[in-house]
């Protein structure tokens, strides 16, 4: 029965074709759509282009002048970058800890892998309650501590991007930590007793033999963040919204909802879109390259 | 029995896919524009499965806090109560994403069968594709649609002249008050002869006192004050102009008004936040007693009667300050939306009985009192009296008496994109990194 399947190639396009139809309809369609529009002109969410642009590179050209999209390309890689740093990093070192432990190991993974299954907007809602300017969690207690003696604006220009990034990291720690606990599992016990036997321990054990076993397990971890912080959307436009303070917390995902949604300005909208896919293609390609797995 | 089972799964994986791109009747003449021909035809055709409970899918703007919410929710029991139809309610908060989510649907063909939504420029769209049905189309086969209004009050569209949508009530733009905290700094409660520079002198006061002067979030919603400072600069005669370019007459009255925000943002007397708040948070800032003045809408008496019901006495209504040849009596107001029964609705046989008695159940004297305590209303016998009114409803009602006119918004004139880039850079000219005039011709060219 299997060999049959080895043979006739058919069967196999037969039961790829759902799935190609399926992309092309609701991905590649829309996405070569999306070019398109990027040169036309649309005066409102939905209605027809009435024509090309003039000149039809317009919108590429208002792109490189626009100060909101070099602030949301900026955002958007320093948000890759610090989470490389702190998503994973912090994952990593939990990971680590949680290894260690005899007890409690399983309570911890439910634990920090609790906050990914959150909708992203009930916790924009959550931090929005914590960082809230008249009567914030936060507020309150910075001043019955006496760390504070007036209120603090969380989202103004002093504290705006670690008022947007903690959210997006602590979402995701647990994701990578169950990753890396995974990893930590299937290096095997007799390699750590005989780095023992060798006088590995404490910190020697983990910088020369769990750190190198978990490199390739490390390096998908660096490929799916940087990869997952250019698609940040959601918690960051409840929180920020409309660019929260003074057009200065754009990442590109909600500088194009902005412009498309609440701007109706589709084709810039647009334009924006395909800049996210190039960008995208490019990080994903440089990260893909740079935390390219080992062969042991 | 592999293959088979496998043939099976990815045939149903076929049909999910493609299960949404199903056209339906409804759908697809919901596209296309009507036909007088074909109007005509459909107003003698009596649908025959009318009466038949079916399921209505209803868009308004009467949101989570909106002051009407738990009115609308109560009509909705009523309706379906009455008439053992549903309601699929996707009503949300007026906003601009919110007109551009209803636009989305109209385009795509989900749009819902009845929609409460604005009768101005906002609906053009909808109009021009022939998505919705005039009242005369109605009317030719439900003469008694909405006959309970008047006639000179029901709004007709930019598009055409015709009138498609039916009126709840009015609405009108002025200031409310938190008494309590002007007495704390020792300031009277505004009057009718309340001017820009009193209105100065009050706000240094308030500050003084310990307490924001007024509450708003340029950030989210600055439109209020953007409409008012742009009247103080004008006229009741040439508030609905709109400017060529920042340096005509009406550009440099819109750039005066503009100035005016930024001078109280430059004072203080805006909150602390005002830049990085949502208009929620401001409009708690007077509920709380922290803030002295907000000007909102006819909409938010029922904010304050709903979480402020232990104590509505703090607030009143007052009038806007006025400078130049506006008076504080001269208010924003007029009726901007109603009730629109959308084609796809009325072309289908099983949904055009329930669409119009929607409406006429949402517009009845009855329903539009119940909604209308305090607004303007097109009603022919005008609104039921209700039994009892709490101080913040007279006090409206009071403020909507000394009325010396009523305008409609100038902002409502401007096409979204040009209002989203004008009110967005509001917060960019009050600190100063670009001008009001180059906010102006950028909103202008858009």
């Amino acid at each position: 029965m299997n060999s049959m399947i080895y043979k006739k190639k058919s069967p196999l396009l037969f039961f790829l074709l759902p799935a190609f139809l399926f992309l092309v309809v609701y991905l590649y369609y829309p996405f070569i759509q999306n070019i398109i529009n990027s040169f036309q002109a649309i005066s409102g969410l939905g209605t027809r282009a009435t024509g090309l642009n003039q000149p039809w590179y317009a919108n590429y050209v208002e792109l490189w002048n626009d100060p909101s999209m070099r602030t949301a390309v900026k955002n958007t890689l320093l948000l890759v970058l610090c989470t490389l740093v702190f998503q994973v990093g912090t994952a990593l070192v939990l990971a680590l800890i949680v290894d260690r432990i005899k007890v409690g190991a399983k309570f911890f993974r439910t634990l920090y892998f609790f906050p990914i299954v959150i909708s992203a907007t009930a916790l924009g809602l959550l931090f929005n309650l914590i960082f809230l300017y008249n009567g914030g969690m936060l507020n309150q207690l910075l001043q019955n501590l006496g760390w504070a003696s007036a209120n603090i604006d969380w989202k103004g220009e002093k504290h705006y991007f670690f008022t947007m990034l903690l959210p997006i990291l602590w979402q995701y720690v647990g994701f990578y930590f169950v990753i890396l606990v995974t990893g930590l599992n299937n290096i095997s016990t007799d390699v750590y007793e005989a780095a023992e036997l060798d006088g590995a321990t404490g910190w020697k054990r983990v910088r020369y033999i769990t750190l190198p076993l978990l490199r390739n397990v490390i390096c998908t971890c660096l490929v799916l963040a940087v990869t997952g912080a250019l698609k940040v959307f959601d918690l960051p436009w409840v929180m920020m919204g409309a660019g929260i303070p003074l057009d200065q917390s754009w990442l590109t995902g909600t500088y194009m909802y902005n412009q498309t949604f609440t701007r109706g300005n589709v084709d810039y909208g647009s334009a924006i879109a395909v800049v996210i896919v190039v960008l995208g293609v490019l990080l994903a390609q440089i990260a893909n390259r740079v935390f390219k797995e080992k062969e042991y | 029995m592999k293959k088979t089972l496998a043939l099976i799964l990815v045939l149903a994986m076929c049909l999910t896919a493609f299960a949404g791109c199903q056209p339906t009747t409804s759908a697809t003449t919901a596209t296309e524009a009507p036909a007088a021909t074909e109007a005509a035809t459909e107003a003698t055709a009596a649908p025959e499965a009318a009466m038949e409970p079916v399921t209505l899918t209803v868009v308004t703007s009467y949101g989570g806090d909106d002051g009407n919410r738990a009115n609308y929710e109560a009509a909705l029991a009523g309706y379906e109560a009455e008439t053992g139809n549903t309601v699929l309610d996707a009503s949300a908060t007026s906003n601009e994403d919110w007109k551009a989510k209803v636009m989305t649907d109209f385009e795509t063909g989900t749009e819902p069968d009845v929609l409460f939504y604005f009768n101005g420029n906002d609906s053009d769209a909808i109009v021009s594709a022939g998505k919705v049905v005039s009242l005369d189309e109605i009317r030719a086969v439900y003469p008694e649609y909405a006959d309970n209004m008047k006639e000179e009050m029901l709004v007709a569209s930019p598009v055409d002249g015709m009138v498609y949508s039916v009126p709840v009530n009015g609405y009108w733009e002025s200031m409310f008050v938190n008494t309590k905290v002007l007495e704390a700094a020792g300031v009277a409660v505004p009057g009718a002869d309340y001017t820009w520079d009193q209105f100065l002198s009050d706000c240094a006061k308030i500050k003084e006192a310990g307490f924001t002067p007024v509450a708003v979030s340029l950030q989210e919603v600055p439109h209020y004050w953007f409409e008012f400072t742009v009247y103080n600069n004008g006229s009741t005669a040439d508030h609905l102009n709109v400017p060529a370019s920042s340096s005509d007459e009406t550009g440099m009255k819109w750039a005066a008004g503009l100035e005016d925000i930024k001078a109280l943002y430059d004072a203080g007397y805006l909150p602390e936040n005002t830049l990085t708040a949502t208009d929620a948070e401001t409009v708690q800032l007077i509920a709380d007693g922290q803030a002295a003045f907000l000007i909102d809408g006819s909409w938010k008496v029922g904010f304050f009667q709903t979480n402020c019901a232990d104590h509505l006495g703090d607030f009143a209504l007052s009038y806007v300050p006025a400078k130049g040849d506006r008076q504080a009596t001269d208010l924003i107001g007029g009726i901007s939306m109603g009730y629109y029964i959308t084609k796809k609705a009325w072309d289908d046989p099983a949904k055009r009985e329930a669409a119009v008695k929607f409406v006429e159940y949402m517009t009845s004297d009855e329903q539009v009192s119940v909604f209308s305590v305090t607004a303007v209303t097109a009603l022919k016998n005008g609104v039921i009296p209700a039994d009892s009114l709490d101080s913040l409803q007279k006090s409206a009602i009071a403020m909507c008496a000394g009325a010396t006119s009523v305008v409609g918004a100038v902002q409502d004139k401007l096409t979204s994109e040009q209002r989203g880039d004008l009110f967005a850079n509001v917060k960019n000219i009050v600190t100063a990194k670009i001008t009001a005039a180059e906010a102006i011709d950028s909103a202008l060219a858009k």
